[in-house]
């Protein structure tokens, strides 16, 4: 009765913290050679690839792993951890949807993931990762009528390895920073996308990931690559089960855009957050980074980061060519015991590149939030401009708000703006929303709705809608 | 419909009610006037539930004890304030917030909340009747409103939330005369048999418009006079200095 | 120059008569800089000025014993007001005159109390392990400095490649009052100055601070200022960072007490290839405080010109203020500008803002300067100098005010 009841208590907090009973094919615990060699030999992987996540791991041996972050975490024991976990029913991967574990979909169902193809009326292409493996991807007809592929990572080494060979760590190389490189090595699965030149994609396309099995890291690898003139929308949505240890999520995602091209990335990202007192929860480190290789190219990038123990990302723009456009607009959201450390780079190298920064940092609870960002114009960067905005709410006084940018100008024809605010929600508001009907709850929710706007409007309808109900949940109890 | 009893009110050890006394019945008219700092918006405040007041005395509304419901409790039960000054709530639109806080109210009661369409026929509807510029409801709660926007928008909440009691704290200031009129042909198109309102303000202007049933002096957080309409224009001739 | 730097540290020990406590801390601060030397750009608060790199650039070996000569050429600063002075001359006291205040009321002295604890920075272990003495300024409780003091600091002729140690405590005892302008006289060739002030303001008590680098030297500066405020007190800093070829100026101010209020501005005029750092750090440690910071640069050739600022707000420290705004002028296509406006707040009923700009001039306004018959440069100077004047004419005393524009050329 007594564990009936926390369970209760538990899911009660966290809609998405179920985890499904489904027999897994492991890699043995640790890492070493012989895993990375057991990854890619599972994955029927050509030699290249080895060769690549070999040199990753030579390289990942001379790093030390960072420290100058604000949220500490206990030390990771990286020999102690499952570097690939596979539902066992994958090992020979279905044809089609139907031939899927049922007790995936269900999963997927649970979690509002439509991965019929009935379910089209939503206009969402979905991958779909559980937990290292992309265990199904729908709408493939329609977009491969259009030269689009989009597919799981493993089946685009197989299938498409001239386009993976040329792009994968070319944004992102092998000699990045430690979790980038740990993932170069390790990486198991992810989504590819290519966008021909001049199409337009004519839907969202959309990973969902879910992290699963126990004492399991997931480190999956996107790569999306838009072609000159061509146009891609991409959604990625995340949740795991609750577990009391802490599972680690080191992602890497590239984004390149060639001439003309726009890539739009949007997150919500909703890890299991660790209960109230701070146990259990998603390490989120993730590196994500853009690279406006092509004139007019643009890449825009919108998160909501409501879950995780720990958030530690900034998804970055490379601007290289001329006149490209990079954007960063994020929400954050801090409660009980979780701590963000995010932000973004914008490193302008071409001639008439321009950035944009919105960010907007919501602490409440005994949590810690930290806005991080580079602006960095180059010499050569002539008539750059950035505009940057950080607003920070803070929601009770045990619980901080950070703001930290780095600007960097080093061209006298350019000019960088800054500006950040940190307020919270005045008495005054409350009373005015109480005034007209609203209770606590239903105020706080609107007031910082309206605080995150400017970022919630960047996000595609569908996604919106999810986000501004995760912006009210994660706040729930954190006004007394 | 509204009683209040020996009213007292300190605020950070200052008393600035000192025993008021109230009846507001079903369908009346009542103006309370008073000079600065005479304990008017005070008033309005403890009607509507604003915390950090020290409260003795009775307060009841339709028989039920007021002054233990919450802010919004009190919104669901049917009392209005029009706020001096209207608060501004960035990045949120005006329709939304008209929108949650009538669904919130409705939800409250039991009845049935408006889908998006009848909320916009209802909107139309009211705003028509306000000679509202349907416009500025697309716009970010009363961020960047002139003070008589503010004004106005409040008055058009009061008419979609459609109250029984309705509080209009120094509404009138601030206004030119056309907003003047518009605020208070939206009061008289409000004024019915069941609805009550409490008008509280420094000037007879308003009162010319409105014209009140009561009119009540408040000086030094006591009502020192009550009458009808003529004792606002005796007021005004007078000043609230002389007046006794 | 590391052995070098071992003998002269036992030299400087054995031609003092310090005491054993006083070598013992000096042994330690020695110690803590031996280990990890001077602070590179890994370190966070150095990251965009590496004076590791920069000293060993500058100097081949840096001689840290100066035999005082006590041969300088008394400059005369232009200045037409009345004023009290404290001359240094490397570093050390030499001369002080308050001919226009109460005798018994201000106290100038001499000692050697460094501190116990060992400070992390190596650049202040330097400084305590090579100080001589430390000079010390008190004003008495309820007195009102009528005049300024000027703090000169001479250097002997000729002296050059010497690393100079110098500091002075300032403590304005309550309801006192004090505006203190400090200067270095440039007429030696080039050295490393490493000069810190510690400064307590008591309660009621307003101290004006203004710290003026007019001249070009090719001199090497690290100035370091501790700064606590009580109740009620007032801070009024500015900073003129003009001449030298290197200055970093690092600021900490502790607002340890309800009601303390600070004003901290500063310009940043660069030619050449000069590379200037203004680095605060306000701490807001209780509530009701209000800290308002207002830096500018003008980066003109080669220069670079760096702003770290960092708003720190405790638990504690409710209906804190704080506001920071810098704002830079890149002239030319080789400078670059560097800024870390930073905010880390722990207090929900706050006010915190930063603001920071940098680019170019507006083309705009050039063109209608000169449709109204000024040159190009005239154009462009009129506009710098009136970008950078806002800041000087926040300075409330009339007389440094006056001082600055004329030293610092910007009239407008």
């Amino acid at each position: 009765m007594d564990s009936r009841q926390k369970e209760i208590d538990s899911l009660k907090d966290y809609k998405y913290g179920f985890s499904t009973d489904i027999e897994n094919t492991k890699a043995p615990k640790g890492l070493n050679e012989d895993v990375i060699k057991f990854i890619s030999n599972i994955k029927k992987e050509p030699q290249w690839m080895l060769d690549f996540r070999l040199k990753a791991f030579e390289r990942f041996k001379q790093l030390k792993e960072p420290d100058w972050q604000k949220p500490k975490y206990p030390k990771i024991d990286y020999q102690d951890l499952y570097y690939y976990s596979a539902p066992k029913s994958m090992k020979d991967k279905p044809k089609s949807l139907d031939d899927l574990d049922p007790k995936l979909l269900e999963t997927y169902k649970k979690l509002g993931i439509p991965l019929q193809e009935q379910a089209r009326l939503n206009g969402i292409a979905v991958d779909a990762v559980f937990d290292s493996v992309s265990v199904a991807t729908t709408f493939k007809e329609e977009l491969t009528k259009q030269g689009i592929i989009f597919c799981s990572m493993s089946e685009a080494i197989q299938k498409h390895p001239e386009l993976v060979k040329k792009y994968l760590g070319s944004v992102i190389p092998t000699t990045d920073h430690f979790f980038a490189t740990l993932n170069s090595a390790v990486f198991t699965d992810g989504s590819f996308v290519y966008i021909p030149e001049n199409v337009k994609c004519p839907m969202e396309l959309s990973t969902y990931f879910r992290i699963n099995a126990s004492e399991t890291g997931q480190f999956e690898r996107t790569l999306i690559i838009a072609d000159k003139g061509s146009y891609v929308s991409y959604l990625e949505g995340c949740t795991a089960p609750m577990r009391d240890e802490n599972q680690l999520h080191a992602a890497n995602v590239e984004l390149i855009a060639l001439d003309d091209a726009e890539i739009k990335y949007s997150t919500v990202q909703n890890w299991y957050p660790g209960d109230k007192d701070g146990k259990g929860g998603i390490y989120n480190f993730v590196t994500k980074r853009g690279l406006c290789k092509g004139i007019n190219s643009k890449i825009s990038w919108t998160q909501v980061e409501t879950g995780s123990a720990i958030t530690w990302k900034y998804p970055s723009c490379i601007l290289k060519g001329d006149n490209s456009v990079g954007e960063f607009y994020s929400i954050a959201i801090t409660n009980n015991h979780q701590k963000a450390d995010t932000g973004t780079k914008m490193i302008h190298l071409g001639k008439n590149t321009k950035s944009k920064i919105i960010s907007k940092g919501i602490s409440a609870g005994k949590s810690d939030m930290m806005y991080r960002g580079l602006v960095d114009i180059s010499s050569k960067a002539d008539n750059s401009r950035n505009f940057t905005q950080c607003d920070s709410l803070l929601m009770g006084n045990k619980c901080g708000a950070h703001t930290i940018p780095y600007i960097k100008n080093k061209n006298l024809k350019s000019n960088i703006e800054h500006e950040a605010t940190t307020s919270k929600i005045s008495d005054e508001q409350l009373y005015y929303c109480n005034q007209r009907g609203l209770n606590q709850e239903e105020a706080v929710s609107l007031i910082v709705n309206g605080f995150c706007k400017e970022v919630l409007q960047q996000l595609p309808m569908e996604f919106a809608v999810e986000a501004q109900k995760l912006v009210g949940i994660s706040l729930e109890g954190s006004v007394g | 419909m509204l009683s209040i009893e020996n009213l007292k009110a300190k605020i950070d050890e200052k008393e600035i009610l000192k025993g008021l006394n109230l009846d507001i019945k079903p369908g009346e008219v009542h103006a309370i006037m008073g000079p600065n700092g005479s304990g008017k918006s005070t008033l309005s405040n403890i009607l509507s539930g604003k915390k950090g007041y020290e409260i003795n005395g009775k307060v009841t509304f339709d028989g039920e004890n007021l002054l233990e419901l919450e802010t919004e409790e009190r919104a669901h039960k049917g009392i209005f304030l029009a706020f001096q000054y209207p608060m501004e709530i960035p990045g949120v639109n005006t329709n939304t917030f008209l929108k949650t806080s009538i669904n919130a109210i409705k939800k409250a009661r039991g009845e049935k909340e408006l889908d998006a369409i009848e909320f916009l026929k209802l909107i139309k509807e009211k705003s028509a009747e306000l000679k509202f510029d349907e416009k500025i409801l697309n716009r970010q709660l009363n961020v960047g409103f002139s003070g008589g926007e503010k004004k106005k928008n409040e008055i058009l909440q009061m008419s979609i939330l459609n109250p029984k009691l309705s509080i209009l704290d120094e509404t009138d200031s601030g206004l030119d005369i056309d907003a003047l009129r518009i605020v208070s042909e939206g009061v008289n198109s409000l004024r019915n048999k069941n609805n009550s309102f409490l008008i509280i303000t420094h000037y007879q202007r308003l009162l010319d418009y409105i014209k009140p049933d009561f009119v009540h002096v408040l000086k030094n957080g006591q009502i020192i006079k009550s009458g009808d309409f003529e004792l606002a224009k005796e007021l005004e001739k007078v000043g609230y200095e002389d007046f006794n | 120059m590391q052995n070098e730097l071992k003998l002269n540290f036992d030299k400087i020990i054995s031609l003092n008569n310090f005491s054993d406590s006083q070598k013992k801390i000096k042994q330690e601060n020695f110690n803590n800089y031996f280990e990890k030397g001077l602070p590179n750009k890994r370190n966070e608060d150095w990251k965009f000025s590496d004076i590791n790199q920069i000293i060993s650039k500058n100097f081949d070996n840096l001689n840290f014993i100066v035999d005082q000569k006590k041969i300088f050429e008394e400059k005369d600063f232009p200045l037409n007001f009345e004023h009290n002075k404290i001359s240094f001359v490397d570093g050390k006291l030499y001369d002080f005159d308050f001919k226009y205040e109460a005798k018994d009321k201000i106290l100038v002295d001499q000692n050697l109390d460094l501190d116990d604890t060992i400070n992390q920075n190596t650049l202040l272990n330097l400084n305590s392990a090579f100080l001589t003495s430390v000079s010390k300024i008190t004003i008495k409780k309820g007195y009102n400095v009528k005049k300024p003091l000027i703090l000169f600091n001479y250097l002997s002729d000729g002296l050059k490649s010497s690393a100079i140690n110098s500091r002075v405590d300032i403590n304005l005892e309550d309801d006192s009052s004090l505006c203190v302008v400090s200067f270095l006289n440039e007429n030696s060739e080039k050295n490393f100055i490493n000069f810190r002030q510690k400064i307590k303001i008591g309660e009621n008590s307003i101290l004006k601070n203004y710290s003026l680098d007019p001249n070009t030297s090719e001199n090497i500066k690290y100035l370091n200022k501790d700064i606590n405020l009580s109740k009620n007190s007032h801070l009024e800093y500015f900073i003129l960072s003009e001449g030298s070829k290197f200055i970093k100026q690092d600021i900490n101010c502790n607002l340890d007490d309800e009601y303390g209020s600070i004003s901290l501005n500063g310009i940043i005029n660069l030619e050449n290839e000069k590379h200037h750092e203004i680095k605060t750090v306000i701490n807001h440690k209780k509530e009701n405080c209000k800290s308002y910071q207002l830096i500018k640069s003008v980066l003109n050739d080669k220069s670079k010109g760096i702003y770290q600022g960092k708003i720190f707000v405790s638990p504690e420290a409710q209906k804190t203020d704080g506001y920071q705004l810098s704002r830079a002028l890149l002239l030319n296509e080789s400078v670059e500008f560097n800024a870390k406006p930073e905010l880390e707040i722990y207090a929900d009923d706050v006010k915190c803002s930063h603001g920071s700009t940098s680019g170019n001039i507006d083309e705009n306004s050039i063109f209608y300067l000169m449709s109204r018959g000024l040159s190009y440069s005239e154009s462009k100077k009129l506009l710098t100098n009136g970008f950078l004047n806002e800041v000087i004419e926040k300075i409330s005393n009339e007389d440094v005010k006056k001082l600055v524009k004329k030293l610092s050329g910007i009239n407008v």
